[in-house]
């Protein structure tokens, strides 16, 4: 039986590594464990996982290529949590303090509409997959004042959640279906299919995926027309801190889109702060 | 002698004939004593009286020439050791009396007699002795002394080795005596003696638990998790009538389990422990007030048990605790000091305390804020403290109100430091509030205050005030932010910066990390007075001893350098060798070379904010940094094991690179 423990990438070829073509190239450390013998297996389509295991018992001798070794435990499992899984890194672009803003998309059949959306990271705790902050949305109609609401985020960290929201009336159909609309996802699907993404290890991919719930209003009553029913799928890229999601919620058009940039507050580069709870 | 029957039984007569009797001897004397020990018996008024009378060097006097005399009445001699017994049963000054007196050694040498109504009485006695705090301390390293207490809880006889077990609850104290008793076996007898029937458990489960208590070696030594007996015998006494019995056998299972976790897993057992706990809180006296500190004692530091502890709804138990009237300071203290432990990582804990109606529970604790017991009002603190760790709370402003902050800030003015160190632990919390209401807190004037007490000799206040103010100024508005730096100054901040401790120049430097963040004019504030606040940081850069310490400072730098060209000069000339130091290499690749991931980041972030390409002066920045070997430790640094860090490193050669190649 062959096992694929770990997944390794090659330079973007700037670096001078030996993928040539300047292609991000996905390769598959293999195991045998009847052999012990372990070799790197370079897939061609990385969105074919489900082949793998066929691909992998015709594998091709390669010379191991100098790749990172991202660090996986044990032999891919499909069962069970994952207590050797670790967190994911800090990025400091998802900290506490930071701003973003953009727009929220709210059209409906009958007409288009945009909001101007902030965000603000809160709180943040890498080790229960635990983010939280403020969204303000600007010229609501329906209100007089921006509309401030409070959110916690589930950072998709495949220890604490995986891909499968399982809650909020959200299938993994419906999981599928949003997550697939990030690029970034693509890479991520097949496995994703197969367990909702618990045997992966995320530790080093640049994006960062989340949900975002609102859970109460900060400076308005309830009442006041707007709903926070639903969630967002929200993708954060570690590269740029750009951010995008989508909302759901049964009752509302589907899809509406989420796209922020991380502000500066006219500043000229990125600036920082920080609290300490004792 | 004959007389009026008034003058016989008055003080006095009584004194006088105990004074001939002791002079005289005879018949009297038996007689005398045993109306003595009749008057005072259960009667602290009259025990005093008579001690003030000068009673008991007349006892002593007779109890001497007794035990010296062979032909003393062996009834003489137990009424002598009852008599004392007596004056120094729950009186301690009568205990110091009886001290005073001479009456120990004599009492030690009845242990060693033929008679066993006279060794009881002698034994007797001398627990009373013990049961006081102003009892002699026993030396335990004396040998032969040692060998005094082994022989009594080597005794089949109760008195005896309940006297044993009460000089090791009154005299071990340190860890070195807890060793030597555990090394001479003491900790076996104890749980060989808790096996029988006996009306001494109490006593032998206090003396274990005061060998054991916070010494993980002892236990590890002495007490295996293979010693089924004990562990048999304590469960079984957690089943025990007497309540006390119940909460002692308790608290040594809980003594086992903080010093060795992994003594006591079982979740069964764990979840029985507590809920035994929970029925003695009923306890209405001294019994339940232990019960309270030794349930907080026991989820302490345990996220997995406080969890456990609120399955059980411990805290709507304490709710209902709470709402009783006029509870006693002790018991307030322990419920305050319990839910603090549940509060202190569960989020389910506070939002429970936080949404009950009419929010009962935080009121009662922010009235403890305003005990009279000191111990109380730090509990309170402590409380508070606990519970503003939610950040869902606190991003509602559920803190900022009037009824929370007031009582607070008078506590800062609180005679005792205890209390005023634990109040700026919790206000250092509540300042995070992420909505408007700081400008309460800046209005109510209370700055002041914590820029005085971060000038305290007393390290605590000093660092908990620095931290509070580091806190308040996060995300402050530029109104509230005018409003602090008026009373701070930038003086106080380069004093804060360069304190003898470390970790207050940690919070003074993310004080001011905090304090130029938020719209570009804040980065103004590190110019104010002549500017060299700056230079102050780059100075402090060089010697830092830790490196949370040089994380605040590059992310000072980091800031300052997001404003104008003007700013990002001066962050270049702080960073750039030559500019304060004699050294040859700049700051900045000493922190690109290290070893700490957060160090490494915060460097790149600077650099990135230097080479902004749209400045104009970020050309000349960019030559600058590559001469000072900058650029080509970024080189090396371009898959840097963090992908932060390796991803900042691409922006900011990236950057570089935009003015052109070079060659290195």
């Amino acid at each position: 039986m062959t096992y694929l423990l770990a997944t390794g990438w090659t330079g973007d070829g700037k670096d001078g590594l030996a993928s040539g073509d300047g292609r991000q190239q996905w390769w598959w450390l293999a195991a045998d464990d009847e052999t012990g013998d372990r070799r790197w297996v370079f897939i061609p389509s990385p969105f074919d996982l489900l082949r793998k295991r066929q691909y992998c018992q015709n594998l091709v001798v390669t010379a191991k290529m100098p790749v990172r070794m991202v660090e996986s435990p044990a032999p891919a499992s499909s069962s069970g949590a994952n207590p050797g899984q670790t967190s994911l890194q800090p990025c400091s672009l998802l900290s506490v303090g930071q701003t973003f803003s953009g727009t929220q998309n709210v059209s409906s059949p009958q007409k288009e509409e945009a909001w101007r959306v902030n965000v603000r990271i809160q709180g943040c705790d890498l080790n229960h997959g635990y983010v939280c902050g403020t969204m303000e949305a600007l010229n609501v109609p329906m209100a007089d004042t921006p509309v401030v609401t409070f959110w916690e985020g589930e950072i998709v960290d495949t220890k604490n959640y995986t891909f499968f929201t399982n809650k909020w009336k959200a299938t993994s159909e419906v999981d599928i279906d949003h997550w697939t609309k990030f690029p970034s996802f693509s890479p991520l699907l097949s496995q994703v299919e197969v367990d909702g993404g618990k045997s992966l290890d995320l530790s080093n991919y640049q994006y960062i995926f989340m949900r975002w719930k609102e859970q109460y209003f900060v400076n308005v009553g309830a009442d006041c027309g707007l709903t926070i029913a639903g969630f967002y799928y929200v993708c954060f890229s570690c590269v740029d801190g750009s951010i995008n999601g989508y909302y759901y919620d049964p009752n509302s058009s589907p899809f509406q889109k989420l796209e922020l940039k991380t502000t500066n507050e006219g500043r000229s580069g990125f600036s920082f702060s920080s609290y300490e709870l004792q | 002698m004959p007389g009026s029957a008034s003058s016989i039984h008055c003080p006095e007569g009584l004194i006088e004939r105990l004074r001939s009797a002791a002079e005289n001897g005879g018949e009297a004397k038996l007689k005398v004593l045993r109306e003595l020990k009749n008057q005072i018996i259960g009667n602290r008024t009259k025990k005093l009286s008579y001690i003030n009378l000068g009673a008991l060097p007349f006892v002593v006097s007779i109890l001497s020439s007794a035990s010296s005399s062979s032909s003393s009445s062996d009834s003489l001699l137990v009424q002598c050791a009852a008599t004392i017994g007596s004056f120094a049963c729950g009186v301690d000054s009568g205990v110091k009396a009886v001290l005073d007196a001479g009456a120990f050694p004599h009492l030690m040498n009845l242990l060693s007699h033929s008679n066993e109504k006279i060794v009881d009485a002698g034994a007797r006695a001398l627990k009373m002795i013990y049961q006081s705090k102003v009892a002699p301390k026993y030396d335990f390293f004396q040998e032969k002394e040692m060998d005094i207490l082994i022989s009594l809880l080597d005794k089949n006889n109760e008195y005896l080795t309940g006297l044993g077990a009460s000089i090791i609850t009154h005299s071990c104290e340190t860890k070195d005596e807890q060793k030597i008793l555990g090394d001479a076996g003491i900790l076996k007898k104890l749980v060989d003696l808790l096996e029988g029937t006996t009306s001494q458990r109490d006593a032998y489960m206090e003396s274990f638990a005061t060998i054991i208590k916070g010494n993980p070696q002892v236990i590890l030594k002495s007490v295996g998790p293979e010693n089924g007996r004990m562990w048999g015998n304590l469960l079984e006494l957690t089943k025990d009538r007497y309540s006390r019995t119940r909460l002692l056998a308790c608290m040594c299972l809980i003594l086992i389990k903080n010093a060795v976790p992994s003594y006591l897993q079982s979740v069964g057992v764990r979840t029985k422990l507590i809920s035994i706990l929970l029925e003695l809180i009923d306890d209405s006296g001294q019994v339940g007030d232990e019960t309270l500190f030794t349930l907080s004692s026991f989820i302490e530091n345990e996220e997995g048990l406080q969890k456990l502890a609120f399955e059980v709804n411990t805290i709507e138990k304490l709710c209902d605790h709470m709402q009783k009237e006029l509870l006693q300071p002790k018991r307030l203290e322990g419920i305050f000091m319990v839910l603090a432990n549940l509060c202190s990582n569960l989020e389910s804990c506070r939002s429970v305390l936080l949404q009950s109606p009419k929010l009962q529970a935080i009121n009662i604790i922010t009235d403890g804020l305003s005990h009279t017991t000191v111990d109380v009002r730090v509990a309170a603190c402590i409380c508070l403290k606990n519970i503003s760790r939610s950040v869902k709370y606190l991003s509602a402003g559920q803190f900022m109100t009037e009824a929370v902050i007031i009582p607070l800030i008078q506590l800062l003015y609180d005679s005792s430091t205890s209390v005023q160190v634990a109040a700026l632990c919790a206000i250092s919390n509540l300042v995070v509030d992420f909505t408007m209401h700081k400008s309460l807190f800046v209005q109510s004037g209370c700055v002041k205050r914590l820029v005085e007490l971060s000038k305290s000799t007393d390290l605590s206040v000093r660092l908990n005030a620095v931290w509070a103010l580091r806190n308040l100024m996060f995300l402050v508005d530029s109104r509230c932010k005018e409003g602090i730096f008026l009373e701070l100054r930038a003086l106080t901040l380069t004093s804060l910066m360069s304190d003898p401790s470390a970790c207050v120049q940690e919070q003074a430097l993310g004080l001011i990390c905090n304090l130029v963040n938020g719209s570009v004019d804040s980065i103004e504030y590190v110019f104010a007075e002549n500017g060299f606040l700056l230079s102050a940081i780059g100075r402090q850069l060089w010697s830092a001893s830790k490196p949370e310490i040089l994380i605040q400072g590059m992310y000072v730098f980091c800031n300052v350098a997001s404003g104008k060209e003007f700013h990002k000069e001066a962050v270049m000339h702080q960073i750039l060798p030559g500019s304060s130091n004699d050294d040859n290499q700049s700051i900045m690749v000493t922190m690109l070379q290290s070893n700490d991931a957060r160090l490494r980041t915060a460097a790149v972030w600077t650099i990135i904010n230097l080479t902004i390409p749209t400045g104009p002066g970020a050309l000349a920045r960019v030559v600058k940094l590559k001469n000072a070997g900058i650029v080509s430790q970024l080189r090396n640094m371009a898959n840097d094991s963090c992908l932060d860090v390796k991803l900042r490193v691409r922006t900011a050669l990236g950057q570089s690179l935009t003015f052109g190649n070079f060659s290195t």
